[in-house]
């Protein structure tokens, strides 16, 4: 059954079920239970946070809980988006740093990945092994391995409280992600089209430029918003690198916020629950992509 | 075509030596060398430089000048240290059970999801959000979902009648490493599933409708006809589950900071503490260095598993 036959039967699953013999067997039903109890798990702490947001500080302090808000408010959120108001200020500071942070980072992360995970796919150089095997194993390091060394040169450029310390230094994952997941898309571009093209009289490079680039634009975009992703969530570096105030990034403001107020849990979810919605969005917008570049290389048989 | 796209490893093997390959490929090399550039100065310099640190005692003012070379003190320092087997029995069961528990539920999910059927790709989409959703964010409100007073599972729990008072799930050395597994597969278990659906749907369908007919059971065809495809899929889900919680920082830090009594203390926070609480930078380094150690053993494993395909495309 097609997923369109699927959905038009769906309507009521109890129609369906009159209507043909097949009945909900064992397994449907243990599915069903399991999937459900997994959607209550995964989702339950976002609900929560969401519900927590739009109690006032009072009513959230209360035990038990108000399971749902009886005088629900948006307060917290009106304080965290009012550029009037100190609170507001900061907030919306923290997300234009994380904001540049994250763009910077992506932008220069793909546009040296781009041609170097194209060499990687289509040529053949002495040590292109060992150093994609380098660009593999990165992936695999620790942050705090890196952040001994890199808060001590950070020192030394004089770039600590900067936001050149974080782009710089979110190359270390950016740039190696970035190389692995354009590679995967390279390789499967058939590499005919190329020669196809170099037979019209156009040289490597311009194949690259004017063939190759084209077709691998969602890769790259798909590259794109996971690296800014990944920035735009990065926690460990920030915290270490930044102690100015001004110079915070949404992952860190987003403590420092909280230990201001110390009690103040509608606040801080609500400004977790701002920082989270366009990445969320982002994501499943543009969930087909994500899939496909996190599970290449590893399905390819 | 000379140095690119058809290329095929004969031709290689026999043309002239390295230095005549490399000058060959030359233009090759204009392609990576921005890469290689920041790559070197921001992850091969500073390997280098934590290998080196780790044999030296540093000053807590961080004048890196007035080190002094220790040898391999800091080394056995740490490796007598009672701290550091807690610490790396507290790493073992973090790492065994978030892997396990995140796998079982991820590849359950992506059994569960693999038909088509009404609302399958809503349902994907909502149980990936705690894999994308900041982990700042998703340790705060979990956080506050355990507070020992107020918290949210604590009254559920009360209100089920499993407890008659709310539970202390982050401030008991008994409870607290659990708590946290529960929140880090809670983040990694939708990895788990995309990885498996993908592998999944490399299994032929034919292979599962001529078990059928030949009257093989849901489970016999479950062992023999879908677990044999998905044996390099689950390999390296595994192997990456294993990693990111050998690396895990974000959920202890900001849940408990490693307390109560080091009890959710495990490597990676312990590092951050030594390094950035008590600026102990060559203690730190070294204890990186062990960690790095066994990373290297798990990439070179990673790095054979992915590669495996790669030869024989594109050549």
């Amino acid at each position: 059954m097609s997923a369109s036959e699927q959905a038009a039967a769906a309507p009521a699953l109890a129609r369906t079920a009159r209507r043909k013999p097949r009945r909900m067997g064992g397994w449907d039903w243990t599915r069903w239970i399991f999937l459900t109890l997994l959607l209550i798990y995964a989702t339950a702490p976002i609900v929560w946070m969401f519900l927590t947001s739009i109690k006032g500080q009072f009513a959230a302090l209360q035990y038990p809980p108000e399971w749902i808000p009886k005088e629900p408010t948006l307060e917290h959120y009106i304080r965290l988006l009012s550029p009037q108001e100190e609170t507001g200020r900061e907030f919306l500071r923290y997300g234009l740093n994380s904001l540049w942070v994250s763009t910077a980072t992506t932008v220069i992360g793909v546009v040296i990945a781009v041609p170097a995970a194209y060499a990687f796919s289509r040529f053949r150089f002495p040590g292109r092994k060992l150093l994609f095997y380098s660009v593999l194993v990165r992936n695999m390091f620790p942050a705090v391995v890196f952040l001994i060394p890199l808060f001590i040169m950070m020192r030394w450029l004089r770039l600590v409280n900067t936001s050149w310390s974080l782009i710089l230094t979110y190359l270390t994952f950016g740039l190696p992600l970035s190389i692995w997941l354009l590679k995967g898309f390279y390789d499967n571009i058939p590499v005919q089209l190329e020669q196809a093209a170099r037979i019209d009289g156009a040289t490597r490079f311009q194949a690259f430029i004017r063939v190759v680039m084209p077709l691998s634009t969602p890769g790259i975009i798909a590259t794109a918003i996971y690296s800014f992703i990944l920035a735009w969530n990065e926690y460990v570096y920030a915290l270490t690198f930044l102690n100015d105030k001004s110079k915070l990034t949404l992952p860190v403001g987003l403590e420092r916020f909280f230990a201001q107020y110390t009690t103040n849990w509608p606040g801080l979810m609500a400004a977790a629950f701002v920082m989270s919605v366009p990445v969320v969005i982002l994501f499943l917008i543009l969930q087909k992509y994500f899939v496909r570049a996190l599970t290449e290389g590893a399905v390819k048989s | 075509m000379a140095t690119a796209i058809g290329e095929t490893r004969p031709t290689a093997r026999r043309g002239p030596g390295l230095a005549g390959r490399i000058y060959k490929h030359r233009t090759d090399y204009l392609y990576i060398l921005p890469a290689l550039i920041v790559m070197f100065v921001v992850i091969g310099y500073p390997v280098y430089y934590v290998v080196e640190l780790s044999f030296f005692k540093t000053p807590p003012s961080l004048a890196m000048s007035e080190k002094i070379f220790v040898g391999v003190d800091n080394y056995s320092r740490i490796l007598q240290a009672k701290s550091f087997h807690e610490v790396t029995m507290n790493t073992v069961v973090w790492t065994v059970f978030s892997t396990l528990f995140a796998f079982i539920l991820g590849f359950g999910a992506a059994l569960a999801l693999d038909r088509a059927f009404f609302l399958r790709g809503p349902l994907r989409g909502a149980l990936l959000i705690p894999f994308v959703i900041s982990a700042v964010a998703g340790s705060f409100v979990w956080r506050w979902m355990y507070n020992s007073d107020i918290g949210v599972i604590g009254a559920f729990l009360v209100e089920l009648g499993i407890t008659d008072r709310p539970l202390n799930f982050l401030d008991n050395t008994q409870t607290v490493l659990a708590s946290l597994i529960v929140v880090n597969v809670w983040r990694e278990f939708p990895f788990a599933m995309i990885m498996m659906l993908a592998g999944l749907q490399t299994v032929p369908d034919e292979l599962h409708r001529a078990a059928k007919m030949d009257g093989a059971s849901v489970i016999q065809r479950f062992f023999h006809v879908t677990m044999p495809h998905l044996k390099s899929v689950t390999l390296i889900t595994v192997l990456l589950l294993t990693v990111n919680n050998l690396n895990s920082f974000i959920i202890p830090w900001i849940m408990t900071g490693g307390g109560p009594a080091n009890a959710s203390d495990i490597w990676i926070t312990a590092i951050y503490q030594l390094a950035f609480g008590r600026v102990r930078f060559g203690i730190a380094s070294a204890y990186s260095v062990i960690l790095f150690l066994v990373m290297m053993v798990l990439g070179y494993y990673y790095v054979r598993i992915m590669t495996r395909g790669d030869e024989r495309r594109a050549e």
